[in-house]
């Protein structure tokens, strides 16, 4: 079955916030209101690091990481467990979803996600521009929303947004359950955490931290799963994307077709378009 | 007169009584204006927002659920094992708890953001949250006090000839028979009062991830607070009953109970209180004085409102003979214990919110201004104070409480009069007045 998960390579992530910008716009998310935060670890303010300068000839302790956070999809998922009601369930394919028109607006599942994942229409939700952004109904006052891994376009074959727009190729998107996919290899081959690891929930969201792993495979917004067939290195080749495939200017975005070991990239006549 | 084997505790409104009404509707209407208030703008009137989103409903909801205990654990504890004790408290007993359960049922409402979609618990109910597990038990205990009061009363309802007896008559057989219901009533009410502790405990204590709400020790700790707040509450009500009405409170009981509420304040905040914090305490520290300094200094203002002003105070006030046996010296205890229990359920929430787990910059969403620690959308702490809006609500819901019982004293004979022989030779008594 399929069982959809989230890598998050925390060494390529710049912390350029576009996740977050797209994932606002995509989902139509109100003002006030993210689904997907950028989180600065280090010092006390975004953008900022901890420790100090090198000074006198010394070395610095300088430092700082990004830790995009957003729902982690839980495998065992407290606010599911707790919605009275049903209205959060999670899909067959793994994504924990929010049924808008059942949710009662309790917020038990606010108190439930250990992420702060979620967020309550406290008021008449702002859209700016008002007519809405994205590709995603705007939700009423007094209900609970969150992240839905872009479910409207995973349904159409389409990873995520914030992955698509993720410049560093930071985000990889795809199925857990399937042992071929670049999400399952990466967890397998790279130095992997789960957010809070110790309570339990099971996240379907990992975070590689330690060594860089190449990035996402492909430059289409479209799932690797509908590519026709997998990147260049998903048949053994180890970490690194293929030369041929760096040279390739990156962000083309056309499917790559079958790539044998060595072959050249296959750069389709019309690429198949960016983002949207 | 001798005939009569109950008392009603307001005959009649007097000035004063009427006054009192006009407060209480005062107040219930500034409420109702509140909560219409609220509805149309949303909870963005509240004092809460994503980074603490429960607050004064759900803390005053904690306080009413416990509340609601006493009464009906002092009436039907004695009946379960077929003891006339604190027959004087029986029925008031009952009436306070229906009011405070009432109470906290209603202060869900204002909590909820679409409460016209309330109807999904009973069409598409998930038997995994401890929410529908309390919405169960709040209604089922709230339909059994109703119950039990009248099964209590109705007898002398009809006696009265009032129509809240609803048809039902006064003999002799029929008096026999409900007690033996009282005996079966008392005998489920008494697990139902223990679970509906313990699920509004388990509300918090199964989640994972808000602080200290994840330990064992959250029910037992609410079936003991229960006990204290609800006792406490009984014995204010009917000492002010007492005062204010023909209600008459039997001092060598209301002594005796009070003597209890010493006992019960003893095990909830001296002894639950140390088992939960001993273990962490001595984990966390490596001196024999940090140990006991970090076992006995608590963290916040809620924590010393609760422990010294509501447990020790009117611990050492029914511990010391001389003064126990005062009538004042009772009412002023259970006060505050009622008042520092209160205490309890707002350092609940606040330690499972004043933290956020993940806490790196910018944060977390408010969604909206936010007054907290921050004035932006962003706040990597919770804080809360409720708005007047929440306040105006829950007083108005508080008042509609106050209402039950006034009423319940007016219409409802609280009061059985002794009886010394017993029913079945008193035939032929049910001519009335
Ligand atoms: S991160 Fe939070 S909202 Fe998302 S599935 Fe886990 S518990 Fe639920
Ligand atoms: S706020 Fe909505 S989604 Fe969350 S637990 Fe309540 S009903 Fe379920
Ligand atoms: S878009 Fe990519 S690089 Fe930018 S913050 Fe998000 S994960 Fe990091």
């Amino acid at each position: 079955m399929t069982n959809y998960g989230l890598v998050i390579d925390q060494e390529r992530c710049i912390g350029c916030q576009a996740c977050a910008v797209s994932c606002k716009q995509e989902n139509n998310v109100p003002m006030g209101q993210f689904w997907n935060r950028v989180l600065t670890e280090g010092g006390d303010k975004i953008d900022t690091p901890s420790g100090g300068y090198p000074e006198d000839g010394g070395s610095g302790s300088l430092d700082m990481e990004y830790q995009p956070t957003a729902c982690q999809h839980c495998e065992n998922a407290p606010c599911v467990k707790v919605c009275p009601v049903n209205a959060t369930y999670t899909r067959d394919d793994g994504i924990v979803e929010i049924d808008y028109d059942k949710c009662i607006g309790c917020r038990y599942c606010m108190a439930a996600c250990p992420y702060n994942a979620r967020v309550f229409n406290w008021d008449e939700p702002e859209q700016m521009p008002e007519e809405g952004t994205g590709d995603v109904a705007a939700r009423p006052q007094g209900v609970v929303e969150k992240c839905t891994f872009c479910s409207h376009r995973v349904d159409e074959g389409l990873d995520p947004a914030c992955v698509v727009n993720c410049p560093a190729d930071a985000r990889i998107f795809g199925d857990l359950d399937d042992e071929g996919s670049t999400v399952s290899k990466y967890i397998n081959e790279y130095e992997t955490d789960q957010l809070l690891e110790d309570r339990g929930t099971d996240p379907k969201t990992h975070y590689i931290s330690g060594e860089m792993s190449p990035g996402r495979p492909q430059t289409s917004d479209k799932m690797e799963s509908e590519l026709d067939d997998v990147s260049p290195w998903s048949d053994g080749a180890e970490d690194v994307p293929s030369d041929a495939d760096g040279s390739d200017s990156g962000d083309s975005g056309g499917s790559h077709h079958s790539i044998e070991s060595d072959a050249d990239p296959h750069v389709p006549a019309v690429g198949s378009g960016g983002d949207d | 007169m001798a005939a009569d084997s109950s008392r009603i505790a307001i005959p009649a409104f007097g000035t004063k009584g009427k006054l009192w009404l006009g407060l209480l509707a005062a107040i219930m209407v500034a409420g109702l204006a509140a909560w219409g208030y609220q509805l149309t703008t949303g909870l963005v009137a509240t004092g809460m927002r994503n980074v603490f989103s429960w607050g004064l409903y759900i803390m005053m909801f904690v306080l009413f659920v416990g509340l609601s205990a006493g009464g009906l654990i002092i009436s039907s504890a004695p009946k379960f094992f077929h003891s006339h004790r604190y027959e004087g408290f029986a029925r008031l007993g009952v009436l306070v708890s229906l009011a405070c359960i009432t109470v906290a049922g209603l202060l869900i409402l204002p909590d909820i953001g679409r409460p016209e979609r309330l109807y999904q618990f009973f069409t598409s109910p998930d038997f995994r949250s401890p929410m529908v597990w309390d919405f169960g038990i709040v209604i089922l205990y709230g339909v059994l006090n109703l119950w039990y009061l009248w099964l209590l009363t109705r007898r002398d309802l009809a006696a009265r000839g009032s129509r809240l007896a609803l048809g039902v008559a006064d003999t002799d057989a029929g008096r026999e028979r409900d007690r033996t219901l009282m005996f079966w009533t008392a005998a489920l009410a008494l697990p139902t009062a223990v679970a509906l502790h313990s699920v509004t405990g388990w509300i918090f204590a199964t989640q994972i991830g808000r602080g200290d709400w994840f330990s064992p020790l959250v029910a037992p700790v609410f079936i003991a607070k229960a006990l204290v707040s609800g006792l406490g509450l009984l014995l204010v009500v009917s000492v002010l009953a007492d005062r204010l009405t023909n209600y008459e409170v039997d001092r060598e009981e209301l002594t005796s109970l009070g003597k209890i509420l010493g006992i019960f304040l003893a095990l909830h905040v001296v002894y639950l209180l140390a088992a939960e914090r001993l273990p962490h305490a001595w984990a966390n520290h490596f001196e024999f004085w940090a140990i006991t300094s970090s076992f006995l200094i608590g963290e916040s203002v809620y924590f010393w409102l609760w422990t010294v002003v509501g447990g020790a105070v009117p611990l050492v006030m029914l511990m010391i003979p001389s003064l126990r046996k005062r009538v004042s010296v009772i009412f002023t205890a259970s006060l505050l214990a009622v008042f520092g229990t209160m205490f309890e359920g707002i350092r609940l929430v606040f330690t499972g919110y004043e933290v956020a787990n993940i806490a790196l910059p910018p944060g977390i969403s408010t969604g909206g201004e936010y007054a907290g620690i921050t004035t932006d959308i962003w706040a990597t702490a919770g804080a809360y104070t409720p708005t007047l809006v929440e306040v105006a609500v829950t007083l108005g819901i508080v008042a509609f409480g106050a209402l039950i019982v006034t009423l319940g004293l007016k219409y409802v004979p609280i009061q059985r009069v002794e009886r010394p022989e017993s029913y079945a030779t008193d035939g032929g008594r049910q001519e009335r007045q």
